[in-house]
């Protein structure tokens, strides 16, 4: 991260933390001093590359990589020219094609691959489809604007709401303040006691608490929202039908053997089986062998299939 | 376990008939694609019939018996009951003419080697035949060239449940269970004489090996004039179970008599079919050659056999 500078001048983020990386067409980084100084003349050749370059075309690098950079504008380019949208097409299939298309195209300028074909293909497409692509500008700068309009209303609605709360809470603020000074007025000219105009006090000021209560319920919510859903419309994200499976039982395992009963492998000692084979050694007992295995699988084989037919 | 292994699901047949009927059916299949192959000089004649295959490959069993009765490093029984097997397996739904059983009964002991973990190198293994070295070599690519296509004629089932095991099993329970026998290990030496016997007949496809295995301990026990029916009634719990138990006798009655039924064949039957086996793969081994399937693959094969038929019985005959 910290060796990312300005391959000219050598300086680095880490030793100028003000550093601005620059990046043009061709995705490849220059220090916006070195670029000032450079292209006083408005144009020049890439120090890396020797591209032909227009200062106004230098960005600010996002990227880390300035390939990305160089990537993002290649791709804001190629997408003014293929602008067609799914609906364009009239098979999955074809659109995914296209798509197919346009990330080729991406990818080749984005690598210095088959430059001038790519171009090329790029041009022609520009010709054959220029009724559409210049309908589908149209269209998406329609659809651009609704949105910004749409942006727009938010913003001021909110404004709006903002401007009236804070206006709701100074005539509340108001009213408190001239309830208080009613009662400092009765209990200075009235003749009756004062814990009898205190409670009076205490029945308005809860009066007034009621109203205010009332009047934050009335606030209407607005009911449309620049992400296209409705405010207050359910939006079902749990998936809609849920089914409702068996509990799994388990089934301990039956496997016929065709024969008569073996017994367990615990049981073999008690049963006095072990007594008649051979005892293991300890060699052979280092490695988990006992004498009980062999003997429960010569049991076990002898059992199996007797009483097969 | 032998209840749920591929044994008891794809080759344990319900009678002998469906046998004779299989193997039938792989001669026939031979004979019927060598005619219509037109080759001159062709006859019916010439092939083998049923009866013969069977004398031949009884010969052949005999000779992998003895092959690996002679092996050094001495081999486990198992080893020799598996290799049995899948020589009795492959011939199941292959000829005698489509394949020499000379070089499979070879592959089908050297895979059983693999299988059953009896750990010997190939050098070692074809070390066992009383050849030169030259001719061991031969030996030895032959097996590795068969190997693959027995393992396919096998379906890729090469776990093999010998009835060994089950014997010791018997036995061990017997000692524990039924104290009336005195001495069950008397009965050991001819039960496992046997099985040995046993593995030269079609039980094995027939029946389970612990059928088999109580029959070895049923016959060896009435030789020695014991009586071990109490065992089978209290212990193996058929008391109440009369149907399974007679129809378990039926069984083993089938089986001692399918052991008795077997003759080893007599040299001068062998040799007229030898003589005929010879002729017919000296005949179709050229157009054969390219049956096995993988050979497709260049690949695969690193060199193309030159001396398929170089070496021959004489090689074994020293044994």
């Amino acid at each position: 991260m910290d060796d990312q500078g300005c391959p000219r001048c050598k300086t680095t983020k880490y030793r100028n933390p003000s550093l601005k990386l620059m990046v043009n067409v061709c995705g490849h980084t220059l220090c916006e001093s070195c670029v000032d100084m450079l292209f006083v003349r408005g144009s020049g050749n890439c120090v890396q590359c020797n591209t032909p370059l227009r200062k106004s075309n230098f960005r600010v690098q996002l990227f880390e990589d300035p390939a990305i950079d160089k990537e993002v504008e290649i791709r804001k380019k190629v997408l003014k020219i293929y602008n067609k949208r799914e609906f364009d097409f009239s098979t999955l299939k074809e659109y995914n094609d296209y798509l197919e298309q346009v990330e080729d195209i991406v990818f080749n300028l984005t690598n210095n691959l088959d430059v001038e074909s790519t171009k090329q293909i790029m041009e022609q497409y520009q010709r054959d489809n220029r009724d559409v692509i210049q309908k589908n500008k149209a269209k998406l700068t329609r659809e651009q604007e609704e949105l910004e309009e749409l942006l727009l209303l938010e913003q001021q609605d909110s404004e709006q709401r903002r401007l009236e709360t804070l206006q709701e809470e100074q005539r509340q603020l108001q009213a408190k303040r001239k309830n208080k000074q009613a009662l400092l007025d009765t209990l200075e000219s009235s003749k009756l006691p004062a814990a009898v105009l205190l409670a009076q006090h205490k029945d308005r000021a809860a009066q007034l608490e009621t109203q205010i209560e009332k009047q934050k319920q009335n606030v209407k919510p607005t009911n449309i929202f620049s992400t296209g859903i409705m405010i207050g419309q359910t939006v079902s994200l749990a998936s809609v039908s849920r089914v409702e499976e068996v509990l799994y039982v388990y089934q301990p395992v039956y496997i016929d053997t065709y024969g008569p009963p073996v017994p367990e492998l615990d049981q073999l000692g008690r049963q006095g089986y072990l007594n008649h084979v051979r005892t293991a050694s300890p060699q052979d007992q280092a490695g988990g062998y006992t004498s009980g295995l062999a003997c429960h699988r010569a049991i076990q084989d002898a059992f199996s299939g007797l009483f097969l037919l | 376990m032998y209840h749920n292994s591929s044994q008891k699901k794809f080759w344990t047949y319900d009678k002998e008939e469906t046998l004779d009927k299989l193997r039938l059916e792989a001669n026939q299949k031979f004979c019927s694609k060598a005619i219509s192959s037109g080759k001159p000089g062709i006859n019916e004649s010439m092939f083998l019939d049923g009866r013969e295959e069977k004398v031949l490959f009884r010969h052949y069993e005999k000779r992998l018996l003895d092959f690996c009765a002679m092996f050094k490093p001495v081999m486990p029984k198992s080893v020799v009951g598996t290799a049995c097997m899948y020589f009795r397996r492959f011939y199941l739904n292959n000829s005698l003419m489509d394949y020499h059983p000379r070089t499979i009964m070879l592959t089908c002991t050297y895979l059983s080697c693999k299988v059953d973990e009896f750990n010997v190198s190939s050098t070692q293994f074809v070390g066992n035949l009383q050849d030169s070295p030259a001719g061991q070599e031969r030996a030895l690519e032959q097996i590795l060239e068969y190997e693959l296509l027995l393992i396919q004629q096998l379906n890729f089932h090469l776990v093999v449940h010998n009835p060994y095991r089950p014997l010791e099993g018997f036995l061990i329970d017997m000692k524990t269970r039924y104290p009336l026998l005195e001495n069950p290990e008397m009965l050991r030496k001819s039960a496992e004489d046997f099985l040995n016997r046993a593995a030269m007949t079609d039980t094995g496809l027939l029946f389970s090996p612990s059928q088999i295995a109580l029959t070895a301990i049923l016959n060896s026990a009435t030789r020695a004039g014991l009586k071990i029916e109490p065992y089978l009634i209290e212990c193996i719990g058929l008391k109440e179970d009369k149907e399974i138990l007679s129809k378990m006798y039926e069984s083993m009655r089938r089986i001692t008599s399918l052991m008795k039924a077997y003759e080893l064949p007599r040299a001068e039957e062998v040799d007229p079919c030898k003589q005929k086996l010879e002729r017919i793969h000296a005949e179709f081994a050229s157009n054969l050659k390219r049956k096995h399937g993988y050979e497709d693959d260049d690949h695969v094969v690193k060199r193309q056999m030159v001396a398929e038929e170089e070496w021959t019985d004489e090689d074994l005959d020293a044994l």
